[in-house]
């Protein structure tokens, strides 16, 4: 990335909805000019009560937050004018399609011309055409949902705050809605993104922020993410001759042995050649199996790992995190992290 | 020229939230009242019970005293509406100070209350001709009105910062209204056969108290009672603007079911 200007930085952010129980703590994360950061995580992660967070909504109880050089304690409608804000819950005027979006443009003071024409740009873009002028209760979830995201787009900003933009959208819409992200985040604008579709967050974001129980407990990119945290993933053996009862039930339980899951097979009675597996570290166990099949005389005719995905990874985290709080014995909120993220927020 | 923040929101407020059905009902009912009820009342009540003037000249102050529940009602209804459709989170999100939020809606309220006394004058035209009414009498029916209305406006949004039901918000608001309609003196005055409960009731409703002075400005009889009156009206409306506010600074900004 050509310009590394931080355009939001977060300290120790933490909040508490009561004493004691916190919705979020400890969150240290950087967004660059231009930036796309996703935010993962499970429902109740904090995802939602970072964005009112950043965007001034609610006002932290820890920690510090400044965006666009401003603190969100103090910056107020100065800040909040150079933001854009998708929410998560669906807000909506009583008027038609295309009102909406030249009133909410008038809102902001965006003037007339200006907000006439970016109205049809988004009417266009959003595909919004025959819901022109039809009233918001006239309207499909997704296209409330599209019509949500347009409205926000009525006004300039410097950083769009995006809470889960395309639940209930279908995939083509997803991906024009996506692809047109990419572009303005390739403009400058940056982009705070969360989501529980992982593919978007790894087609879209430069960065990910995996959120868990508040808590941030991973922050890189999608590739780094995977290769860190892979997961499970199927291995695949098609060897050139059936192997015999015995020489599979040795391959599996010497897969056992090493930390892999065998997969059952289609009939497992009839001998076959082919065995599938599932191992977290499968790059690790390819070695291995060449030179066992290699000592027993065995041709391998094919082999095929699954590609690592961010849901493999996501899933690695979660489950990861949850097995050393199990470990510790204390899964609360309320003490410090047991271990930092990966890489620091952004400062890097 | 871009608008002051309040001004954008009290047109947003009349753009969005304002459908053309609701103001015709809002302003034809009392309208219908007066034509109705007045035609009818005025040949079967007598005038020595109205204090010596027609019964259709005793409602119509009653009716335009009647709009401060109007304009309160359109403006705890649009921050209901607001917040149950996420719009005031969403506002709250962009370029607006809450203070102006609510600076909107009692700009909505006042301009909505002062229509519906310009209709009800007009309403009434036919049926009391002209009044001719001083500049006094004229800013005191304006200010009675405009109290009347924040007063209105501040117990309803202080209610919707609270309630977390849309039914609970609509059935109390209904009630209020009609309590508050019906045991006061817009429709008929308070004599000395009104039961001794009933009238402490009537003088405990801030719209009495509403109706009463306008009366007495259209009667040219204006007095220290009604500048007590106005003082009490005045008072209620700080208290129960004071409310909406500190509801408004407490209350959970998030989406309501």
């Amino acid at each position: 990335m050509a310009i590394e200007e931080l355009v939001l930085e977060t300290r120790d952010l933490g909040y508490s909805y009561a004493p004691g129980r916190f919705a979020v703590r400890h969150l240290s994360i950087g967004l660059r000019r231009g930036e796309v950061l996703g935010l993962l995580g499970r429902n109740g992660a904090g995802k939602t009560t970072t964005v009112r967070l950043l965007t001034t909504l609610l006002s932290p109880t820890e920690g510090s937050a400044i965006v666009l050089g401003q603190d969100v304690r103090t910056g107020g409608r100065a800040l909040r004018s150079r933001l854009g804000v998708v929410l998560q819950s669906e807000s909506l005027d009583f008027v038609t399609v295309e009102r909406n979006l030249t009133l909410y443009a008038f809102l902001w003071g965006v003037p007339r011309e200006v907000a006439k024409s970016r109205a049809e740009e988004m009417i266009e873009l959003f595909e919004l055409e025959g819901a022109r002028r039809r009233k918001p209760w006239a309207l499909s979830g997704g296209e409330r949902r599209r019509f949500q995201v347009a409205r926000e787009l009525m006004h300039d900003m410097e950083i769009l705050f995006l809470d889960e933009p395309t639940v209930g959208l279908d995939a083509i819409a997803r991906r024009r809605i996506l692809r047109y992200l990419k572009q303005r985040a390739d403009g400058g604008l940056s982009i705070v993104f969360t989501t529980h579709i992982l593919h978007e967050a790894d087609t879209l974001c430069d960065r990910i922020a995996v959120l868990h129980l508040g808590r941030l407990i991973a922050l890189d990119s999608a590739e780094a993410l995977k290769a860190k945290h892979g997961g499970a993933r199927e291995i695949s053996l098609t060897f050139s001759a059936p192997l015999s009862a015995a020489t599979h039930a040795e391959l599996v339980e010497e897969l056992a042995r090493r930390g892999a899951l065998p997969l059952p097979t289609e009939d497992a009675s009839v001998p076959s050649g082919k065995v599938a597996f599932e191992a977290r570290r499968a790059e690790e166990l390819l070695p291995w199996i060449s030179a066992w099949s290699q000592g027993r005389g065995l041709a391998i005719e094919r082999m095929s790992v699954e590609a690592a995905t961010l849901e493999g990874a996501f899933l690695g985290m979660i489950q990861g995190t949850a097995e050393d709080e199990e470990g510790e014995g204390d899964a609360g909120l309320s003490r410090p992290p047991s271990s930092s993220p990966e890489s620091e927020g952004g400062a890097s | 020229m871009r608008l002051p923040p309040v001004f954008r929101l009290v047109v947003r407020n009349f753009a969005s939230n304002l459908d053309p059905l609701t103001i015709i009902i809002r302003f034809g009912q009392p309208a219908i009242t007066i034509v109705v009820l007045g035609t009818m009342f005025s040949s079967i009540i007598p005038s020595s019970v109205t204090g010596g003037s027609s019964y259709t000249d005793f409602l119509v102050p009653g009716m335009i005293a009647f709009q401060m529940i109007t304009g309160g009602v359109v403006s705890g209804n649009l921050f209901w509406l607001d917040r149950r459709w996420a719009m005031v989170e969403q506002i709250f999100s962009g370029p607006f100070l809450r203070s102006e939020y609510l600076g909107g809606l009692v700009l909505t309220t006042l301009l909505f209350s002062l229509v519906g006394v310009g209709v009800m004058m007009l309403v009434g035209l036919p049926f009391i001709g002209l009044p001719s009414l001083s500049p006094l009498q004229t800013g005191t029916v304006l200010l009675t009105v405009g109290l009347g209305s924040i007063f209105f406006a501040g117990l309803l949004i202080a209610l919707g910062t609270r309630l977390r039901s849309a039914n609970a918000y609509f059935t109390i608001q209904s009630f209020l209204q009609l309590f508050v309609i019906f045991l006061s003196t817009v429709y008929y005055p308070v004599t000395s056969k009104t039961p001794r409960v009933l009238a402490a009731v009537f003088y405990a409703n801030p719209l009495t108290y509403a109706a009463n002075t306008i009366r007495h400005a259209f009667q040219a009889s204006l007095g220290a009672g009604d500048l007590v009156a106005l003082g009490i009206l005045g008072a209620l409306a700080a208290v129960a603007f004071g409310s909406a506010i500190w509801g408004f600074r407490t209350m959970d900004l998030g989406p309501i079911q």
